[in-house]
């Protein structure tokens, strides 16, 4: 019987395994647009005319991880105070604001429409916010527990910027004399 | 060599960037080439084709092999396959995160991806898992050779779809099928090398060997060579009460030594020498030092002690078979034990016993007992009755100058064995004339769990006649005796076992939250 359950368990870490995404806990530093993982993001949504990116990691923070596949690329941030996956950032192609109330942007969000979805405050301080742009779409999640300091908040907002995709563009055919398809770069073989 | 390759390349890319850039550039001009040839009539079933390297694609083939393996109760496979599974997933998984390589530049790509792409991860799991069907599902042989080639052509096409679909780029997609091919043949070829734990879908235990093709062409050779008689058939016996070696029975030509005969032969590779090593680590956490559990180092070292067992056990006139020698197959990996078969003998479970036989087993344990030996299995297959005598066979767990505790439990055992064919009563009765019964209630007192033989224990409980309950109620009164022996070794041995399962796991836990 034990031999069974044993087996039982491996297997299905094993079948689950071809399922796994794939994560690295590689920075999207904006000081590092040669960085590959630019590269993959800008492949994951080839019309999005920007990239998410990260300014610094404030102090209290932790870069906790990414996702990408195509159609989308996420990564989260812990906050050392209030938990893990505090902010999510998202890059889609395009994504459902409906709900959502026009806000200014930010001064590094200029050329973009922002949306904010209502707070909730209860059971967590949750609100996401929408960079929509040329053929894409940014949201971060923000999930707070109750009675969290707006600084941290704003802590996090501060923190997550843009790189033009151009950029991203540009360092590729420096480096390899290659063509990284999608928005702001030359056409590729289809 | 294919791993050296590319464990080469690995480093050189990750030391020297430069030689990315130089991959990058020989990949894009390759994949340009294959992606010329795209056409709306082919995108079609290059997407299908790619399927195949999808995660349910993969997902519902390792659930069928593993399914498979434990239908036909083939662990040890069962064990490789998941293990090379397991090491496939989590090393092409970091590489590519330390590598960090892009998916293809220059041209659209039309298919989903997921991650880096280098090395690339569905060919990688799709090729091992493949592998893994070909060694652990398919007989060795003509049929194997033919999967192999198909296995070929399954990851050639998937992969020319893949470059077609610019999901990977060639040195990706070679670097993923390479790599998973070659951790599953070198996993089965390692941990389950064919001719010791051949595929086959005959009845039979893992322990024993297939004795037929060039097995069988070496010992006929070896056993004229070094015995200096000729084998005209070799036949596994008695494999259903062995599960330690493979027991032959070697028909010998007429010579000038005789007529046509049989004798008895046992048949040891390396897997025994791995097997007695575990089991004895097992007995050693599970029950501590209850008796000497030093493994045998070697299979030569194997034999050799049984042939002294042999020889030690005739000189104190215990009716064991007449050893003939030590036969070398293969040096230092497969050895045979050659001795006398009992013709005509059958094991005491199918046979008529009466006072003579009784009183033989009984005064074998006393012999054993004044020669300071311990048989250590008696059980229904290890005694034989030839011509209404009792014989004793397999000797290979004797041991010299055993504890009273061993000495006391090969007398219950042997008076259980003995009461399974008669009655518990009768026996007790015969016993009284050669053991006093302080002896007989000591040895009732140390018999529990496995200090009996699986076999026994199974005889016992079909029996259903409560054969122990009723010795022990005959016995005058005696508490039980402890089998559990605690030892520094002992506790080290199970933290030591504990921590490598906790760091097993949590390596695994930590993958998985990295993954999810």
């Amino acid at each position: 019987m034990r031999r069974f359950v044993a087996i039982a368990m491996v297997s299905l870490t094993v079948i689950a395994l071809p399922g796994c995404a794939s994560n690295t806990s590689r920075v999207p530093a904006c000081t590092h647009p040669d960085d590959s993982l630019f590269q993959l993001m800008a492949q994951s949504v080839p019309s999005a005319t920007k990239l998410p990116c990260l300014t610094e990691v404030p102090a209290g923070w932790i870069f906790s991880g990414t996702q990408m596949r195509d159609g989308l690329s996420r990564f989260w941030l812990d906050s050392g105070v209030v938990g893990v996956r505090t902010v999510e950032v998202d890059l889609a192609a395009r994504c459902d604001v409906s709900g959502a109330v026009p806000a200014p942007p930010a001064p590094d969000e200029a050329g973009t429409r922002v949306f904010i979805s209502p707070s909730s405050l209860e059971p967590t301080l949750a609100t996401d916010r929408f960079v929509v742009f040329g053929g894409g779409c940014v949201t971060y999640r923000f999930r707070l527990p109750p009675g969290t300091p707006p600084a941290l908040l704003l802590q996090g907002e501060e923190a997550l910027s843009f790189l033009p995709r151009a950029v991203v563009v540009k360092e590729v055919h420096d480096d390899f004399g290659l063509v990284l398809c999608g928005a702001g770069a030359p056409a590729c073989t289809d | 060599m294919m791993i050296a390759y590319f464990t080469a390349v690995l480093l050189g890319v990750l030391i020297f960037p430069s030689t990315a850039r130089l991959f990058e550039r020989w990949d894009a001009v390759r994949l340009r080439w294959v992606t010329s040839l795209r056409t709306d009539w082919l995108t079609h079933p290059m997407l299908w084709m790619n399927l195949l390297a999808s995660r349910w694609t993969i997902r519902a083939l390792r659930w069928g092999t593993i399914l498979a393996l434990v239908v036909v109760r083939r662990w040890r496979h069962l064990w490789v396959y998941v293990s090379s599974i397991v090491a496939v997933e989590l090393i092409a998984y970091q590489t590519s995160i330390q590598m960090a390589r892009p998916r293809p530049f220059g041209v659209t790509i039309l298919a989903g991806w997921n991650g880096f792409s280098m090395p690339s991860r569905p060919l990688a799991g799709l090729s091992v898992s493949l592998m893994g069907v070909a060694y652990a599902l398919i007989p060795h042989g003509r049929v194997r050779n033919r999967a192999k080639w198909a296995i070929a052509l399954v990851l050639l096409a998937v992969a020319f779809a893949r470059l077609y679909l610019a999901v990977d780029q060639p040195t990706s997609a070679a670097f993923g099928a390479i790599f998973g091919v070659a951790v599953g043949l070198v996993a089965f070829r390692w941990f389950c090398p064919n001719d010791v734990f051949p595929v086959t879908y005959k009845r039979g235990k893992a322990a024993h060997l297939d004795v037929g093709g060039r097995r069988g062409q070496a010992i006929i050779a070896a056993v004229h060579d070094q015995v200096g008689v000729d084998i005209t058939e070799i036949k596994p016996v008695g494999l259903e009460g062995s599960g330690g070696s493979t027991p032959l029975r070697l028909r010998i030509s007429a010579d000038e030594r005789g007529p046509e005969r049989y004798l008895f032969a046992k048949l040891y590779a390396k897997n025994h020498v791995r097997a007695d090593r575990w089991y004895k680590l097992g007995r050693s956490i599970l029950y501590g030092a209850l008796e000497d559990e030093t493994p045998f180092g070697t299979v030569r070292r194997f034999v050799e002690y049984e042939d002294y067992a042999l020889r030690l056990l005739r000189d104190h006139g215990i009716a064991v078979p007449e050893p003939y020698g030590v036969v070398e197959i293969t040096p230092e990996r497969e050895y045979m034990i050659v001795m006398e078969f009992f013709e005509g003998a059958v094991e005491i479970g199918e046979s008529e016993i009466d006072d003579t036989v009784i009183d033989e087993g009984l005064l074998l344990i006393r012999n054993l007992w004044q020669a300071g030996l311990a048989h250590r299995d008696v059980k229904p297959a290890n005694l034989m009755v030839q011509g209404g005598h009792l014989r004793l066979i397999d000797v290979f767990f004797v041991q010299v100058r055993p504890s009273p505790w061993r000495q006391a439990v090969d007398l219950a055992n042997m008076m259980m064995v003995l009461a399974l064919r008669s009655d518990p009563e009768h026996v007790w009765e015969r016993a009284l004339a050669l053991f006093t019964e302080d002896e007989l209630a000591e040895a009732f007192a140390a018999t529990r769990g496995i200090a009996s033989p699986s076999q026994l224990r199974a005889n016992l409980k079909e029996d259903g006649r409560g054969i122990l309950e009723r010795f022990r109620e005959l016995a005058p009164a005696r508490p039980p005796i402890a089998i559990q022996r605690w030892s520094v070794r002992r506790i080290a041995l199970t933290i030591a076992v504990v921590l490598a399962a906790v760091l097993f796991l949590a390596f695994l836990v930590g993958n998985w939250a990295v993954f999810a």
